[in-house]
């Protein structure tokens, strides 16, 4: 089963959880929002058959939620429970923005994306600047791997006796090889017709299905709950 | 009758910074339906050609320009690069950054969508550009996921579902194998067919030859001889060579060679002194274990994207390593400097056996972008980081046999790509390696370049490294190479000597 989510619902999720992170759960109620909240990114994971990633987040969340909850109090002393305290924390209360966010960028084909924008009413130039952004991710990450492989080979990984060199020796092909490909790729890009007054048009046909009135319905009763917990009550 | 379609008129261009002219006084007359072919060293001017007729000459790429292009009617100087879009489509050299999108579906609407079509029309495009090019098994895909030869595929799809009057290709076929350029040869013959004027600069000339209605020479930003097609086929190799060229044909028994052809029973020649590969399995399509990633071994049968279980290399030779795009080349020289790190296979060399990281050391990998692999702000330092024991001497040493030694305070990115490939090969012989990896190191490079990788390789040889080297460049083994291994799916399939006395034979 595979459920095609309307990337303008992506986004909306993506905004309502980036503001839920930020409010502190403070019930155990509130805690059950959040998690159900949590679990609906995965799920949706899972549908769109990233099994590793969907595993290895669900994986990371539930322990932090376990360590956190059974073994960590606020009477726990000495240096590992306070780093876990500090780590877990950090997970329990940003994982969830995190996996979202990971779920948008990995199912969302640029089409869609810029579709979705232009019908929102977006400038055409924010839209496409966000897009190149989006088609870069793929690119830094195989530049990456190369330059870490050369790195390898020159026996460097460790900055070759260098300690500002782990960062120098990785960061400034890295920069190089992205602003020579940055260069061609929009010389590409403007021969073929990008930048043009006229207004673009888009070949993705977006419509709004069930799932996505259901799941922004269920996202904004979510926010609400924690607004109200926050500020009203 | 013949109708002009663009024309450059005495133009003279210089880039923003560059010490000399790029183009200098250049006057072209394009007739419609013409197949234009560009040839000349790297640097003589062809690119800055093809971009004066796609407009990025001045609108993108700016300098001192004087001059003027006008294609179709249209002043280039005065027209908008958007409005040139549905007029001129470019196919570039790189297709790691041509592509806006990350699907093949997405690539190929993009410059409809961009030009503002409606959504039917696109999409009725896309289908019959498709369909034209046989692209059904493309569709649908991560750009990312696709081997050289089909990137250049989508390239051309991408381009013309704009269905330009014009087509200029940039030395489209750099990263090609022998098969991708055949396809790609198709594509051009059949754009041709449909009355389009295509312009194309390469380097490789043989598979242009029937195709081509005129060849126009540059030297030194100057248009310096021009031939009908059918004169420039029948050259010698003599004047092709004196001209700085590649050769306008290949030798049929390259051909064969570099073609994929049947399965010769592999038998491994016994070599007095050779480095040996033992148990080299690898699979890119395993699954991972959760804590202990699986070990490969013969067991694991077709499932193998490398399967060697012994070869032999001849020390102190150029042995160069052929098979089609994807069939497992890079992935076999990957597997041998220790870069797969589940690649169990073992070194044996000088009595000794080199294991996981000791390969690291044993060999070492001069990659296809050298721009990956230099790292600091000076030639001298970059060799100097590959030493255990940091010896400027010997540094200086092997800068002067690479003609680099008047080069060693100057910053590795300022240097030409020639030069980069060399202080990359400085490292190499720096880091003490025994057996030098190249990959594809003559992919877009003109003869003259190529010319001097060879040389090099030999020297290298003869100081007695051993040097194994991925290619699809005819030219460049017949220069250089004494042995060539064949590699198909993953297994060797074929090792055969190659000497001087086979060279003569073929000619």
């Amino acid at each position: 089963m595979s459920v095609k989510l309307d990337p303008r619902t992506k986004l909306y999720m993506i905004f309502v959880v980036s503001a839920v992170v930020m409010m502190s759960a403070t019930t155990p109620f509130l805690w059950a929002v959040r998690i159900t909240m949590t679990m609906i990114p995965i799920l949706l994971l899972i549908m769109e058959k990233h099994y590793a990633a969907a595993f290895r987040f669900l994986i990371l969340y539930a322990a932090a939620l376990i360590v956190t909850f059974r073994f960590l109090s606020e009477s726990s002393k000495g240096f590992l429970a306070a780093f876990l305290v500090g780590y877990c924390s950090i997970i329990v209360q940003f994982m969830p923005a995190m996996i979202t966010a990971w779920y948008v960028v990995r199912t969302t084909k640029i089409g869609e994306f810029v579709c979705a924008m232009q019908k929102m009413h977006i400038p055409d130039g924010i839209t496409i600047s966000l897009a190149v952004v989006m088609r870069f991710f793929p690119t830094i990450k195989e530049e990456y791997t190369s330059i870490r492989d050369a790195m390898k080979m020159r026996g460097i990984m460790l900055g070759g006796g260098n300690a500002a060199g782990i960062i120098e020796y990785r960061m400034i092909p890295l920069l190089f090889s992205c602003v020579n490909i940055g260069d061609e790729l929009s010389a590409a890009a403007v021969t073929r017709g990008l930048g043009g007054k006229v207004k673009r048009t888009s070949v993705q046909e977006l419509k709004m299905s069930v799932a996505d009135y259901l799941l922004m319905l269920l996202f904004t009763a979510a926010l609400g709950v924690f607004v109200v917990f926050k500020y009203i009550k | 009758m013949m109708q002009t379609i663009a024309q450059i008129n005495n133009v003279t261009h210089r880039y923003k910074g560059a010490a000399e002219n790029s183009l200098d006084g250049v006057s072209l007359t394009i007739q419609k339906g013409e197949t234009i072919l560009l040839c000349g060293a790297s640097g003589s001017g062809k690119t800055s050609v093809i971009r004066l007729l796609n407009g990025l000459i001045p609108h993108y790429y700016h300098g001192d320009m004087t001059g003027d292009v006008t294609v179709k009617g249209l002043d280039i100087a005065k027209t908008q690069l958007y409005e040139l879009a549905g007029i001129v489509g470019t196919v570039f050299q790189n297709p790691r950054s041509q592509f806006f999108s990350v699907d093949t579906d997405g690539e190929i609407v993009f410059g409809p969508e961009n030009i503002g079509l409606a959504p039917d029309e696109i999409k009725a495009r896309k289908e019959a550009i498709a369909k034209q090019m046989n692209l059904d098994k493309l569709l649908g895909r991560s750009l990312f996921a696709l081997s050289g030869g089909e990137k250049q595929r989508i390239a051309c799809a991408s381009v013309a579902a704009l269905l330009p009057e014009i087509i200029l290709l940039d030395e489209p076929s750099s990263n090609l194998d022998m098969q991708a350029i055949s396809m790609l040869h198709d594509i051009i013959r059949g754009w041709k067919k449909q009355g389009k004027t295509i312009i194309i600069s390469e380097h490789r000339l043989w598979y242009l030859k029937d195709i081509a209605d005129r060849v126009i020479y540059m030297d030194k930003g100057r248009i310096a001889r021009e031939w009908r097609g059918k004169e420039f086929a029948e050259l010698s190799e003599v004047e092709t060579r004196q001209l700085g060229l590649r050769p306008t044909s290949i030798n049929e028994h390259y051909l064969a060679l570099l073609s994929d052809k049947d399965d010769v029973k592999f038998k491994q020649e016994q070599f007095f002194d050779g480095i040996m590969l033992k148990d080299f399995y690898f699979s890119y399509h395993h699954k991972p274990y959760l804590l202990r990633r699986k070990q490969f071994s013969v067991a694991d049968g077709d499932a193998l994207s490398l399967c060697i279980p012994e070869l032999i290399l001849p020390k102190g030779k150029v042995t160069a390593v052929i098979g089609s795009n994807g069939t497992g080349k890079s992935t076999f020289l990957r597997c041998i400097c220790g870069l797969e790190k589940d690649c169990t296979g073992v070194i044996v060399a000088n009595g000794k056996e080199y294991k996981k990281r000791q390969r690291i050391g044993f060999s070492y990998m001069v990659m296809q972008d050298v721009n990956h692999q230099l790292f600091t702000d000076s030639v001298e330092k970059e060799v100097l980081l590959s030493m255990k024991e940091k010896d400027v001497n010997r540094c200086h040493e092997i800068l002067d046999t690479l003609g680099l030694l008047g080069y060693k305070d100057t910053h590795p990115m300022a240097l030409s790509g020639g030069q980069k490939q060399r202080v990359a090969i400085a490292s190499a012989i720096a880091a003490g390696a025994e057996l030098l990896l190249f990959d594809e190191p003559t992919s877009g490079l003109d003869y003259a370049h190529m010319k001097k990788v060879g040389e090099l390789l030999r020297q290298l040889a003869e100081a007695g490294s051993t040097v194994l080297v991925s290619t699809h460049d005819p030219e460049f083994i017949e220069q250089c190479c004494d042995h060539t291994l064949r590699i198909k799916n993953g297994r060797a399939v074929s090792f055969e000597a190659w000497n001087d006395q086979d060279r003569n034979s073929i000619r």
